[in-house]
């Protein structure tokens, strides 16, 4: 088997589905730390709080789809498309409610910006389910990948 | 008497023919099916991960681990579907060479089976 050199383009490219693991990461983090400026901007009541949680939201909600993109090249292309079962399924399922959700807690807050009104009452109980969605599709796609394992 | 001596004789070289044709028989069977041989998938990693074989043995894998695996070829002769726990896939290996193989959701897991 040829090694794989960091400095290669293909190795970037075209290594396995190494590129959803990697991308998956940044809506994660957006949308974790979009939900924390957007709570405090709330509770303190700081517009600039709360615009730097609009655009953290805005950069997860778009970062998703290049997450989404290469978790399903990967099912497509490494496992051939084949039926799912057990983790690998409800990884994907948690994966598209996770992607579902952080594209609704953006257009709240978009929505709420647009027609200059408060963000709806409940917002904060979406982005917590949105929250507790991430945290256990990315806690299985850990186990998947063999970070959360006992390896 | 005689007629009692006659039948203990017939009923011992029937015990010890019976016995031959049975023992000719499991050679045969072993000839035709060869002993199999087992790599166990535990930890992300295939034990063991270099296996060398006899032509025509049956390699059979088995996942041991909670996580899904599978087990495909670099030169994608062999293909399993995804393994749950306690799943098997099985090959054999007709032909002399070296196969390497991984895990596809894992490629980090390697192993190798070489046919003599």
């Amino acid at each position: 088997m040829s090694m794989a050199s960091l400095f290669d383009p293909r190795t970037v490219l075209l290594a396995k589905h190494a590129q959803h693991v990697v991308l998956i990461h940044f809506p994660i983090a957006l949308f974790l730390a979009g939900v924390t400026f957007g709570l405090l901007g709330t509770w303190r009541k700081r517009a600039l709080l709360e615009e730097v949680a609009y655009y953290n939201l805005l950069a997860a909600a778009w970062s998703t789809l290049p997450a989404l993109a290469t978790g399903l090249m990967a099912w497509r292309f490494q496992l051939e498309g084949q039926k799912l079962r057990g983790l690998l399924l409800l990884h994907l399922i948690l994966g598209v409610a996770s992607s579902v959700t952080i594209g609704l807690v953006w257009w709240m807050h978009r929505r709420a910006r647009l027609w200059r009104r408060p963000l709806p009452g409940y917002r904060v109980a979406v982005e917590l389910i949105g929250v507790g969605l991430v945290t256990l599709t990315g806690h299985l796609g850990g186990l998947l990948s063999g970070v959360n394992g006992p390896g | 008497m005689r007629q009692k001596k006659d039948l203990l004789d017939l009923a011992v070289v029937t015990l010890l023919a019976l016995l031959l044709s049975i023992a000719g028989s499991a050679r045969a069977d072993e000839a035709a099916n060869p002993p199999g041989v087992a790599v166990k998938i535990d930890n992300f990693t295939f034990g063991p991960s270099t296996l060398v074989v006899a032509r025509g043995t049956t390699v059979t894998w088995t996942n041991g681990d909670d996580i899904p695996h599978t087990i495909v070829a670099t030169d994608k002769s062999f293909k399993s579907k995804v393994l749950d726990t306690d799943e098997s896939f099985s090959y054999t290996f007709e032909n002399p060479g070296t196969y390497p193989y991984f895990c596809s959701i894992h490629p980090h897991m390697t192993g190798e089976v070489m046919v003599k």
